[in-house]
C-alpha cells in the first residue's frame, strides 16, 4: 500500500470578500519531498501556503497535514498542528527587541506552556540556551547566540528565521518568498541551505519563488499556480544534482 | 477587611433627586469656569502664538514668557489666584485662563513656527506685512492642530477646574473637598461620578467640533457669557496689589530651608513611587483593553475601566484618599497611581494596536499559546512607545505630586499650602518659586533623555 502524503489539498477554494483567490487548488507532497511554488504575483502563493497552517479560511475544499484536516481546527489543536509547521517569510518577521536565542526559541512555544515561557524570558536554563545554540550551529550563527537582534544584517535575520522553524522540529517547512530581497549569491546560498536542511531532517519543504532556473536545480517538483488553481507540474534536478552538496554549497560560502 | 469597610462607606453614591439638583448648580459651575477659561486662553494664546509665529519684535521674549508659566502647576496657580482675587470661582477661572493661555500660546506658536516654508514664503513674496502672512498663511495652515489641539485642552481644563476648585475656586471641586470634610462620602461618589460623565460628554463634544469646526460659533456666545457670569466680585484692585505685595521678596525663615531637602525628595518619590504602581496595573489592564489582542466583549469594559480612572484627576482621588488614609505621602502615591494607571494604560493600548502584525503572525505560526505570545511578540514590538509613554508620565507626575501635596499629600505642595493658610505669603512666594524650579528642571532633564533615547533607538 502506497504511504500517505504528507501533505493533501483539494479543491481548495478561498475568498477575499468578492474577490476569488484560491479556485480548485489541489497538491499533494509526500514526506521529505521538496517543492517550488512558481506563479506571477497576486496568483495566490502565499496565500495558499497560509491555507495550510490554517491562517486562511477555506470557503470550500480539504486542507490534510498528517492526516489532520487543518480547515475545521480551532484553539487548542490548531496550535498543535502549527506547533509542527514552520514558516519562512520574505521579511523573516522577528521580534527586534529580543536577543538572537530568544527569537530561535520562539519555536518551541507551541510545546511550551504559557509558564515556561515566561520564566524563560527571564532566566533561560542551560539546556534550552544548548538547543538554541544547536539550531543556530546548523545555520552557521552560532557566535550570535546572545546578538542583539536588530543589530544583525538581513541575511543573518534570515537564518535565525530558519533556525526558530528547526527548533519547531517541523515535519513541514513553508517558505514564502525566502529570497525576495536577497543578491543572487545570497539567494543560493539560502535555497541550498533550505533544501539541504529538509533534506537533512526528512522535512517537506514547501517554498515559493520567482526564479525558474533556481526552481529547477533545487527542488525536487516544480508547480505553477495560475489563476487560483495549480495548472502545471514537472520534476526539477533536485534530487539529481545531490542533495549532500546543496548543503555543502551552504556551508562553504557563508 | 477594614479596607472594604472603608470603600463601603462610599456606596451607594447618593442619587436622591434632591442631591442630583442641589449638585447641578456647582456641575455647571465648573463647566462654565472651563468654558470661560478657554475663551480667554484662545483669544490670548492665539494671540500671544501669532505674535511668535510671526516673529514680530520681542517674539522670543513673549515665548520664554509663555514657557515660564506654563510649567507653574496649575494648583500652585490657583492658590496664587485665590490669595488674589478672593475665595470664588473668579479666581479659579482666572488662574485657568492664565495657565491654558500659556499652554495653547507655547503650543500653537510651535505649530505656527514648524509650518510648511514654502507657502508662507509664497506669501511673503507678494509684499505682505508678518502679521497678514500669519493670518492668511500660518493660521489656515494649522487650523486643523490647532482644533485639535484645542479640544484636548478643552477637556482637561474641565478636569482643572475641578481641581483648582478644590483650593476654594468654586465649583464641582469645591462642593467635593465640602462633602469630603463633612464625611459625606455617598455624595462624594455622586460627585465622582458626574464628573465621569462630565468628562465624557465633554470628549464626545470636542470629536464632533473636530469633525463640525463651524460648530465652534455656537459655542462662543455660552463661553462669552460664562465668563460675564464667573467675573471677579467684587474686583479691588488696590487690594490684590498690596496682597501681591505681601509676596514679595519671597524668603523662607532658616528651619525651613533646612527641611527643603526633606520636602523635595518626598515630592519626587510621590512622583516616582506613583508612576511605578501605575505601570503594574496598566500593562495587564492595557493589553486587555487592545482591539488587536482580546475579543471585543473584554477590550470595551476594560476601556471604560481605563476612562473611568483617568476621568477623576489625581487631586479628586487625593482627596479622597486623604480622608481614608491621612494626610501624607501615601495618599499621594495612590492618587497618582489611580490616575495614572487610566492614561498610561490607554497609551499602552494604543501601543498595542499599533505594531506591525507580521512578526506576531510568526509567533502565532509556531502555536504558541496566548500569553507567551504576548511575552514574545506584542510586549517586545510596543517596549519602545511603552518607554516613552512612561517618561512622560514620570515628568507629568513630578508636577503632579507638587499638586497632590496641596491637598495633604506630603512634599513641598503641602507646605506651600501650609504657608498660604497661615498668610505667610512670603514664604509661600518662596515654595511657589521653589516649586517651579524643581518642575522646570524635571522637564529639561526629561527632554533632553528622551532626546538621548531617540538615538538609541535608532541604533536598536
Amino acid at each position: 500500500m502506497p504511504e500517505r502524503p504528507l501533505l493533501e489539498i483539494c479543491d481548495l477554494v478561498v475568498r477575499y470578500g468578492p474577490h476569488t483567490v484560491l479556485n480548485g487548488a489541489s497538491l499533494k507532497a509526500s514526506r521529505a519531498e521538496r517543492i517550488a511554488l512558481l506563479g506571477p504575483s497576486g496568483s495566490g502563493k502565499t496565500t495558499l501556503l497560509r491555507s495550510i497552517n490554517g491562517f486562511v479560511p477555506a470557503a470550500s475544499g480539504s486542507v490534510r497535514v498528517d492526516d489532520v484536516e487543518v480547515t475545521s481546527l480551532r484553539g487548542q489543536h490548531l496550535r498543535a498542528l502549527r506547533s509542527r509547521v514552520g514558516v519562512v517569510s520574505q521579511r523573516h518577521d522577528l521580534i527586534e527587541m529580543l536577543l538572537a536565542y530568544q527569537n530561535v526559541m520562539a519555536g518551541a512555544l507551541g510545546r511550551w506552556s504559557n509558564w515556561r515561557a515566561l520564566r524563560f524570558l527571564l532566566y533561560p536554563r542551560a539546556s534550552e540556551l544548548e538547543e538554541a545554540r544547536s539550531a543556530l550551529r546548523r545555520v552557521d550563527l552560532e557566535h550570535k547566540l546572545r546578538a542583539r537582534t536588530a543589530r544583525l544584517s538581513g541575511g543573518e535575520h534570515q537564518r535565525i528565521a530558519i533556525a526558530r522553524a528547526l527548533v519547531q522540529n517541523p515535519l513541514l517547512l513553508l517558505a514564502d518568498e525566502p529570497i525576495a530581497s536577497l543578491d543572487p549569491e545570497l539567494s543560493e546560498q539560502t535555497l541550498a541551505l533550505l533544501c539541504g536542511l529538509a533534506h537533512e531532517s526528512g522535512v517537506t519543504l514547501i517554498c515559493t519563488l520567482h526564479q525558474p532556473l533556481l526552481a529547477e536545480r533545487f527542488f525536487d517538483r516544480i508547480l505553477e499556480l495560475r489563476n487560483g488553481r495549480i495548472e502545471a507540474e514537472r520534476n526539477g534536478n533536485g534530487s539529481r544534482a545531490g542533495r549532500e552538496s546543496g548543503l555543502a554549497l551552504a556551508r562553504g560560502q557563508a | 477587611m477594614e479596607l472594604f469597610h472603608i470603600i463601603g462607606q462610599f456606596f451607594p453614591p447618593d442619587l436622591s433627586a434632591k442631591y442630583l439638583a442641589a449638585a447641578l448648580g456647582p456641575l455647571m459651575q465648573t463647566l462654565s469656569m472651563a468654558a470661560a477659561a478657554m475663551l480667554m486662553a484662545i483669544v490670548a494664546g492665539l494671540g500671544a502664538a501669532v505674535w511668535v509665529g510671526a516673529r514680530l519684535p520681542g517674539a522670543r521674549f513673549v515665548y520664554r514668557a509663555l514657557s515660564v508659566i506654563r510649567s507653574i502647576p496649575d494648583l500652585t496657580l490657583a492658590i496664587l489666584c485665590v490669595v488674589i482675587v478672593g475665595i470664588g470661582p473668579a479666581a479659579g477661572t482666572l488662574a485657568l485662563a492664565i495657565f491654558y493661555t500659556a499652554a495653547l500660546g507655547k503650543v500653537c506658536g510651535d505649530l505656527f513656527t514648524t509650518a510648511a516654508r514654502e507657502p508662507v514664503d509664497a506669501l511673503q513674496a507678494t509684499g505682505a506685512t508678518r502679521l497678514a502672512v500669519a493670518f492668511f498663511g500660518l493660521l489656515p495652515l494649522r487650523l486643523k492642530d490647532i482644533l485639535s489641539y484645542g479640544s484636548y485642552e478643552f477637556e482637561s481644563a474641565v478636569r482643572a477646574s475641578v481641581i483648582v476648585g478644590a483650593v476654594g475656586g468654586g465649583g464641582l471641586g469645591t462642593e467635593l473637598a465640602g462633602t469630603i470634610n463633612a464625611l459625606d462620602f455617598h455624595r462624594t461618589t455622586t460627585l465622582i461620578l458626574m464628573l465621569i460623565v462630565l468628562v465624557a460628554l465633554i470628549d464626545l463634544l470636542a470629536r464632533w467640533i473636530k469633525h463640525k469646526p463651524a460648530m465652534l460659533v455656537g459655542i462662543l456666545p455660552l463661553a462669552g457669557l460664562a465668563l460675564w457670569v464667573n467675573r471677579p466680585s467684587m474686583l479691588a484692585l488696590s487690594h490684590s496689589m498690596s496682597t501681591f505685595a505681601s509676596m514679595l521678596p519671597p524668603h523662607l525663615p532658616a528651619a525651613a530651608v533646612g527641611n527643603l531637602p526633606g520636602l523635595l525628595v518626598e515630592t519626587l518619590a510621590i512622583a516616582v513611587g506613583g508612576t511605578l504602581f501605575a505601570i503594574i496595573p496598566a500593562l495587564p489592564l492595557g493589553l486587555l483593553a487592545s482591539r488587536n489582542m482580546t475579543p471585543a466583549f473584554v477590550s470595551l469594559p476594560a476601556r471604560r475601566i481605563l476612562e473611568a480612572f483617568r476621568a477623576v484627576p489625581e487631586v479628586v482621588w487625593g482627596l479622597v484618599l486623604v480622608s481614608l488614609i491621612g494626610v501624607g505621602p501615601k495618599a499621594g502615591i495612590v492618587a497618582l497611581a489611580l490616575h495614572g494607571t487610566g492614561s498610561l494604560g490607554r497609551l499602552y493600548a494604543e501601543s498595542f494596536e499599533n505594531i506591525d502584525t507580521a512578526p506576531v503572525d510568526a509567533i502565532t505560526a509556531t502555536g504558541a499559546p496566548p500569553i507567551a505570545r504576548a511575552a514574545f511578540a506584542y510586549v517586545p514590538l510596543a517596549l519602545p512607545p511603552i518607554a516613552v509613554h512612561t517618561l512622560f508620565r514620570l515628568e507629568w507626575n513630578v508636577r503632579a505630586a507638587t499638586v497632590v501635596g496641596v491637598i495633604g499629600a506630603g512634599g513641598i505642595g503641602q507646605a506651600l499650602y501650609n504657608a498660604q493658610q497661615l498668610f505667610f505669603y512670603r514664604q509661600m512666594a518662596a515654595y511657589v518659586l521653589v516649586t517651579w524650579i524643581l518642575v522646570s528642571v524635571v522637564d529639561l532633564s526629561s527632554t533632553r533623555f528622551r532626546r538621548g533615547l531617540n538615538l538609541m533607538e535608532v541604533y536598536g
